[in-house]
């Protein structure tokens, strides 16, 4: 077997879920801009693996942008033995938790009363899976844009976390997470082929009483 | 001076000692404005304890605790948390140990009326 040097689907679709959410954000903010709307609506920082990406939130949760956090992991795969092979090819059913973070911090509202942030954190939070859900599952991602590859994309579920009453913090951040289900074909290693056959010369001749007779000359054992 | 005078009166001393105690500068004011300036205990802390289980984890919990007659001294109310939209919250003001000014509003209040002191949760606030 050769040296393992490349990724796993897994890891590929991973990085396309990212891409995915990062190009498309950008093109959506393009395009508030270009209608006179306020490009961070449609803003989104997206990160892989990480474990605490909120923490931008905790500590001058005055000053932060606010852009909504999603976090993009694996959750777990199985593999579907009636639509695979031993040999070669598996299928992958992979999901992977979209975690999105809202941060809202509550406010003066100079025409008379305040913003309350936990309501903005909410609102934050649902606007993230908003945009999440519709740039993966348009149409033009129907495929991840990995066609051959994807057999199926979809949202499995998602759920929306209410904060603990006992522990209330300075912050007010809510969270949501999206479990997206991809379906994608896994390959694995084949060897070196040129040495699993060997070349075999066979003769078919008939007897005189009708037999058939097959001469074969080689080498045993191989 | 029965026992629960004498302990309202220590709570005092405690909270607003800030030559030998933990007393610290706090102000407060109303949503209708009204401003007082007053000593109690502050707390700003980047740990909190998950409910579920029991273990400390990343956060910050942000809290005051006042005496009721130092805030009957300069005319205010107890402190709470005002969900209504169409109302400013109850603001909270201090500083921490290097002189930095923080400004809170109050989440959550949570008065003693037996030792006569109030605990204010505290959240992020944009003046």
């Amino acid at each position: 077997m050769d040296l393992i040097d490349k990724q796993d689907n897994f890891e590929v679709i991973r990085d396309q879920i990212a891409a995915i959410l990062v190009t498309e954000t950008a093109n959506q903010m393009a395009l508030a801009t270009a209608a006179g709307r306020d490009p961070t609506l449609w803003d989104l920082r997206v990160y892989l693996e990480r474990s605490a990406p909120f923490e931008q939130f905790l500590n001058d949760p005055e000053t932060d942008s606010g852009v909504p956090i999603v976090n993009i992991w694996v959750d777990g795969s199985q593999y579907n033995k009636s639509a695979s092979n031993v040999m070669a090819r598996q299928k992958s059913e992979t999901v992977y938790n979209i975690d999105c973070y809202g941060l809202g911090v509550s406010a003066d509202n100079p025409a008379g009363g305040h913003i309350p942030g936990d309501e903005q954190a909410s609102y934050e939070t649902q606007r993230a899976t908003r945009l999440v859900r519709n740039i993966l599952m348009a149409a033009e991602n129907t495929y991840l844009q990995a066609r051959g590859l994807v057999w199926l994309r979809w949202f499995n579920s998602t759920e929306f976390f209410q904060p603990q009453i006992d522990g209330r913090t300075v912050q007010n951040v809510k969270g949501a997470r999206a479990a997206f289900q991809v379906d994608f074909n896994e390959f694995s290693p084949q060897g070196d082929e040129t040495n699993i056959l060997e070349l075999l010369t066979t003769a078919i001749s008939r007897a005189e009483d009708g037999q058939i007779i097959l001469n074969a000359d080689y080498q045993y054992p191989l | 001076m029965g026992l629960r005078d004498q302990i309202t009166q220590d709570t005092k001393t405690i909270l607003e000692d800030t030559e030998t105690g933990f007393g610290w500068d706090i102000s407060i004011t109303d949503p209708d404005g009204n401003t007082g300036a007053l000593k109690g205990y502050s707390n700003d802390i980047a740990q909190v304890v998950d409910p579920d289980t029991g273990t400390a984890i990343t956060g910050r919990a942000a809290s005051v605790a006042l005496h009721f007659e130092s805030l009957s001294d300069v005319g205010l109310s107890l402190p709470e948390g005002i969900a209504d939209k169409s109302e400013k919250p109850w603001i909270i003001t201090f500083n921490d140990i290097v002189g930095q000014s923080y400004i809170f509003k109050v989440s959550e209040s949570q008065p003693d009326r037996a030792m006569g002191v109030v605990v204010c949760l505290l959240g992020a606030y944009k003046a």
